[in-house]
């Protein structure tokens, strides 16, 4: 299986005249990254949803890690599909009540049935990497909003997921903290994660995305490789929005 | 009891505590929990101590064995019927929004006389529920329903994106509802919670019109007594004093689990 995300003609409606998705069509190969943009309301983040079945879909075809999913939006596909995806919010959302170490543990220990111990130790080495294991015992509300989105990262890898999917993950961070989570993304990156990334940050598309999706109204409006679309974007529309986001 | 009593109220007023009392701190939940099997040795007595028929059960002890017995089952049932109601299987729902509804329409006394009352009319003879059963039961019935409110107050305060964090994971609802929605759920709901217990406590004195010598109902009695006549005013300030003291310990004790945890707001 080479190709990790494929959509086929994916359309939503929210009501008769929105659209969130109109006939969308994209394959994600595995190991490459991809970068949607578009402007508010583009339907980028829906997309990304759709991926792991927390927004189902009105008419075609989604096939993730080899898993189809169709407008019947089948529940046992879904729980399938994300054990094998994992997902990083643009709010971090991570449990208040438990602590860092309890955060990135439970998934584990509940879904896979890693044992404790074992859990542990995979949760310290992904902190270590993120380079927060000092932070293990802390609660979500002590840490600052960088700390708590890698810890997020850490929560999500710690279910070895083959495809990792970022929904705007630094759009509610200080720009101070921007860095250190585009950081531990490249890192992901490098070693090979297959990865859609939603995100405003041109910087980091320009320099770990393999292909760019540009969409505006739900609509695809360019898929290119990554240096053509920021050096000689194809669309009119979409050398408008660089010109808009670079301004 | 009174000893217990004392510990809880200090021991949760105070934050700067002598060592020694404060290693009893961890105690004190379990201590009241065994108060309820302990009560109803103590008022029903044992092979050591005279037997006492559940009639004749009363005072300070009865209103406390009240009051917790049916505030340990009302909370379960009321949390799953704050769960229930939001159930995906219709009738599962209904029924919970129903039961909720109905309980809240009627007050408590008629449940009560309901409970003490009608219920044996519609048992075989041969059931005898006593009568202390009955009004446990029926103070649980209907505190339950508005327990299951307060906790679903506390449910649609957890934003959306907690369950989306939990799905995206891998976990099922019923993990995602117990491990992640419910326990932050209940830290919220704690003060409407304590609301309840307050007022479940206070309700007990509601018995004395049925039956059973619990605290008002002793100090009624008291009253009744030739030897005593005229001394309203010292029973009445007397019975004031120990509800009050009562009511102040259970908003104590809130106030600490509040403060307690990662989810304190401090106050």
């Amino acid at each position: 299986m080479t190709i990790a995300i494929h959509a086929q003609s994916v359309s939503k409606s929210y009501s008769d005249d929105h659209r969130a998705l109109d006939e969308v069509n994209l394959s994600v190969n595995l190991g490459e990254v991809l970068v949607v943009m578009g402007p508010s309301g583009s339907g980028k983040s829906t997309l990304i949803r759709t991926f792991n079945g927390l927004e189902s879909i009105d008419e075609g075809r989604l096939e993730i890690v080899g898993i189809r999913l169709d407008s019947n939006h089948d529940e046992r596909q879904i729980k399938r599909i994300r054990r094998r995806v994992g997902m990083v919010f643009q709010q971090f959302n991570l449990f208040p009540h438990l602590s860092i170490l309890d955060n990135i543990t439970l998934a584990p220990i509940r879904v896979k049935k890693t044992k404790k111990k074992e859990a542990e130790i995979r949760a310290m080495s992904l902190l270590t990497q993120m380079g927060i294991a000092d932070q293990a015992m802390k609660h979500p509300a002590q840490l600052s909003g960088g700390q708590q989105q890698r810890v997020a990262i850490a929560r999500a890898l710690a279910m070895d997921p083959e495809v990792m999917l970022f929904d705007e993950p630094t759009s509610a961070l200080d720009p101070e903290r921007v860095k250190e989570v585009l950081d531990a993304m490249r890192t992901l990156a490098s070693a090979g994660m297959t990865m859609v990334v939603v995100t405003h940050e041109l910087g980091f598309a320009r320099e770990v995305a393999d292909r760019v999706l540009f969409m505006d109204a739900g609509k695809v409006v360019e898929l290119s490789d990554a240096k053509t679309f920021f050096s000689h974007a194809k669309e009119e529309r979409s050398r408008r929005f660089l010109n808009q986001m670079t301004n | 009891m009174v000893v217990l009593l004392f510990l809880t109220i200090t021991t949760l007023g105070s934050d700067r505590l002598p060592q020694p009392l404060r290693r009893l701190q961890p105690f004190l939940p379990w201590a009241w929990i065994l108060m309820v099997p302990a009560g109803v040795v103590l008022l029903a007595g044992s092979s050591t101590l005279q037997t006492v028929p559940t009639r004749a059960w009363g005072g300070l002890t009865l209103t406390l064995l009240l009051t917790l017995a049916s505030g340990f089952l009302a909370l379960p049932f009321g949390i799953g019927l704050a769960i229930g109601r939001t159930s995906n299987l219709g009738l599962v729902a209904m029924l919970c929004r129903l039961y909720i509804d109905l309980m809240r329409a009627v007050p408590l006394i008629a449940v009560l006389f309901f409970g003490q009352l009608l219920l044996p009319l519609f048992l075989p003879v041969e059931i005898e529920v006593n009568r202390v059963l009955r009004a446990v039961l029926a103070f649980a019935l209907f505190a339950a329903a508005y327990v299951a409110e307060d906790v679903r107050g506390g449910l649609q305060s957890i934003p959306p994106t907690q369950a989306e964090a939990a799905a995206a994971l891998g976990l099922n609802g019923s993990l995602t509802m117990r491990l992640i929605i419910l326990p932050q759920a209940l830290k919220i709901a704690v003060p409407a919670l304590t609301n309840q217990a307050i007022g479940l406590l206070q309700n007990t004195s509601l018995m004395a019109i049925l039956g059973l010598i619990e605290l008002l109902g002793i100090s009624q009695s008291l009253l009744a007594n030739p030897e005593y006549i005229g001394r309203h005013l010292e029973v009445y300030v007397w019975l004031a004093g120990v509800y009050w003291l009562l009511c102040s310990g259970m908003a104590l004790l809130a106030k600490r689990i509040e403060r307690q945890g990662p989810l304190s707001t401090g106050s």
